[in-house]
């Protein structure tokens, strides 16, 4: 599986030279700065450097570009943690905790939690890589659409059942985010739900969307607080309490190594991967928790769980896109376009011929995981005073640059609009127990999930008995359904010998 | 604290405000899989929304049954609306104002507002602080995005 020689001219490109490793601590900074700030996205980061690339050699490139992959992928979990904004859609699950622990005021602790499975997962990942690159590209490709349709379904019913006290009311979240995604024109070519909105026509702006449900919506609910943190003695900036977080990481082998596994194999799927796999292990982690209450509240578990899992899904994309040249997301898509830029192809030709380029990329990404925990270490107290600032200014400030950045997502005034617009939506779903979630995972993949059931459906010519030939679908579904009634049918087991009548 | 089935209870406004948003919820659905059936009834254009209007109309219809039949006391009492209302006019205000006043006077306008109507009352600060955030986030974005913004002072 691995190939010694292969691995030892991989360390000797990366070696051989600092040159290569110049561009790395640069590339780490670039994308914890547009992880960090709401509205930036990692994929846009790698697009503005991109050209830059064009000056080093393929390499070179390599690096630059997985480095701000890398340090994006923590980034992102910055404003999840403080500003209860996922930088990206795989930080949905690290706001769950992560912003309930700030608001308590352990932002510290969240933070070096999060910096430390992040850096784990992408070390795990990167070694599953490593290792398996060719089961993972072959398990892939066996991924049709009707399994992707399932997986879709899988996802949004997983975190319908995770947050809010009622099932059916996640479920209602996470359809009607499925239908609002497909909003716009269809496989069939015609425009539905677009109210004669030209701006509709391409579907509702997924990223300005999720902005507006998760930060804008939040940020009304706190119109009446004078700081983040309430209490003046929580607000304090401690090095030493993100190193105890970083440390704690460590102490959760299970937990990280669970995640890990997800991220690499569900984050290697194209499109949906990175988005479930964060979701998956939380879920996974909640449930095998003695205390399963406590998530959603400010379980430190929570947030390694989604943290490693979002990270590690870096490595399943990456080898997607170096085993099969596909791209499971905008970031990989950047990528792919760099090959293109130096004349490469990425696919099993590449693999088999360019074995030692593809070795180091993973060696370097283990020298990223380490340089990522000291500039991490050095980044995270200066966000960290987030908490010090008062909502009046808070508050404006983050509206804005949530304006700004869905602006820069759609290049008029359509990204603005939807924020605004799923703000107030956003506040009326958490005001009234809906899951916002749900609803935004549903609007984020609403429209692969009706694309892959169309392919699906053409394929099987309508038969619904071709989801019986596909094995993998099957075992989806079956996890769809033991997914959403175990964790009542578990609830109501123990408290029938706890003595005590079921709930609702 | 009451489980039993009120059927004969007095329907709180919190309660009211269940039932409005499940029945504007199953409203809006429906809406959309008439308006996708008007635009096209081909099976392709259908495939995922119909079955999933079904699915959101039957447990909307579910939801209502179970928020009708909860006791009082299971429904929270929910917070005010009145402070966060004034915050999401604005919010509209600025958000829709940005194509005339353009994003630097627009965002400027927009935190100075904020800051003064949520007590800051040192004009230096609401001044510097709106006027120098706004400034440094518009010249941030507009060098960084390939696309022109409206703006009226950096334009």
């Amino acid at each position: 599986m691995v190939d010694a020689d292969a691995a030892k001219a991989g360390l000797d490109l990366l070696f051989s030279s600092a040159t290569p490793w110049l561009i790395v601590v640069p590339g780490i900074l670039i994308g914890l700065v547009f992880g960090a700030i709401p509205g930036l996205q990692i994929s846009m980061a790698m697009a503005i450097f991109l050209p830059v690339s064009l000056y080093m050699d393929f390499m070179q490139a390599m690096l630059f570009l997985t480095a701000i992959f890398t340090g994006g992928g923590f980034g992102g979990s910055i404003p999840a943690i403080l500003m209860n904004i996922p930088g990206t859609s795989s930080s949905i699950a690290t706001a769950f905790d992560g912003y309930p622990m700030a608001r308590a005021g352990r932002h510290n602790l969240a933070l070096g939690v999060a910096l430390g499975a992040s850096c784990f997962g992408v070390l795990i990942g990167y070694s599953l890589l490593f290792l398996l690159i060719g089961p993972i590209s072959e398990m892939v490709l066996r991924i049709g659409p009707a399994e992707m349709s399932a997986i879709i379904l899988w996802g949004i019913t997983l975190i319908g059942t995770l947050s809010g006290n009622s099932l059916a009311k996640g479920v209602i979240s996470g359809l009607v985010g499925i239908l609002i995604g497909t909003i716009g024109y269809s496989e069939a070519g015609v425009a539905r739900g677009t109210m004669g909105s030209a701006y509709l026509l391409d579907g509702v702006p997924a990223i300005p969307a999720m902005i507006g449900m998760f930060a804008a919506s939040e940020l009304f609910k706190l119109v009446n607080s004078k700081y983040l943190v309430e209490d003046v003695s929580a607000r304090r900036v401690s090095v030493t309490e993100v190193w105890s977080g970083f440390r704690m990481s460590v102490k959760r082998p299970v937990i990280v190594v669970r995640g890990s596994l997800i991220g690499v194999f569900v984050g290697a799927i194209p499109g949906v991967g990175s988005s479930i796999a964060n979701l998956l292990s939380y879920m996974i982690t909640k449930r095998r928790d003695a205390k399963p209450a406590t998530f959603g509240t400010g379980n430190p578990d929570g947030v390694i769980a989604s943290e490693c899992a979002n990270s590690t899904s870096e490595a399943g994309s990456m080898a997607t896109l170096l085993a099969l040249g596909i791209p499971g997301g905008g970031a990989t898509a950047v990528m792919l376009a760099a090959f293109a830029m130096h004349n490469i192809t990425g696919g099993p030709q590449f693999i088999r011929e360019q074995s030692d380029v593809v070795y180091a990329i993973v060696f370097a990404n283990f020298g990223q995981a380490a340089l990522l925990i000291v500039l991490g270490l050095a980044f995270i107290p200066l966000l960290a005073n987030v908490v010090k600032v008062p909502m009046q200014y808070l508050i404006p400030s983050v509206l804005a640059m949530a304006v700004f950045g869905a602006f820069g997502l759609t290049g008029n005034m359509s990204g603005p609009i939807t924020v605004m617009v799923f703000s107030i939506l956003g506040w009326l779903f958490k005001r009234y127990d809906y899951s916002v979630p749900a609803a935004v995972v549903g609007i984020l993949l609403g429209s692969m999930a009706e694309d892959s059931l169309i392919y699906s459906y053409q394929i099987s010519g309508g038969q619904l008995g071709y989801i019986l030939e596909r094995p993998v679908t099957m075992l989806i579904l079956a996890l769809l359904i033991v997914g959403v009634f175990s964790g009542k049918l578990v609830e109501r087991l123990k408290k029938r010998a706890a003595g005590e009548p079921a709930s609702q | 604290m009451s489980n039993e089935p009120i059927s004969g209870a007095p329907v709180t406004r919190s309660r009211k405000a269940d039932l409005v948003v499940l029945v504007v919820l199953a409203s809006l659905s429906i809406a959309y899989l008439f308006d996708a059936y008007r635009a096209s009834p081909n099976i392709m254009n259908l495939v995922l929304i119909v079955p999933v209007t079904i699915i959101v109309f039957v447990l909307c219809a579910v939801q209502f049954v179970v928020t009708l039949r909860k006791s009082t006391n299971d429904i929270p009492e929910r917070e005010p609306v009145r402070p966060v209302l004034p915050v999401m006019i604005l919010f509209a205000v600025y958000v829709l104002s940005l194509p005339w006043l353009g994003f630097d006077l627009g965002t400027a306008l927009f935190v100075g507002v904020f800051l003064y109507v949520h007590g800051e009352r040192r004009w230096i600060w609401v001044l510097g602080y709106s006027v120098s955030f706004s400034s440094c986030v518009t010249l941030f974005f507009s060098y960084m995005l390939p696309y022109p913004m409206p703006l009226r002072v950096f334009g």
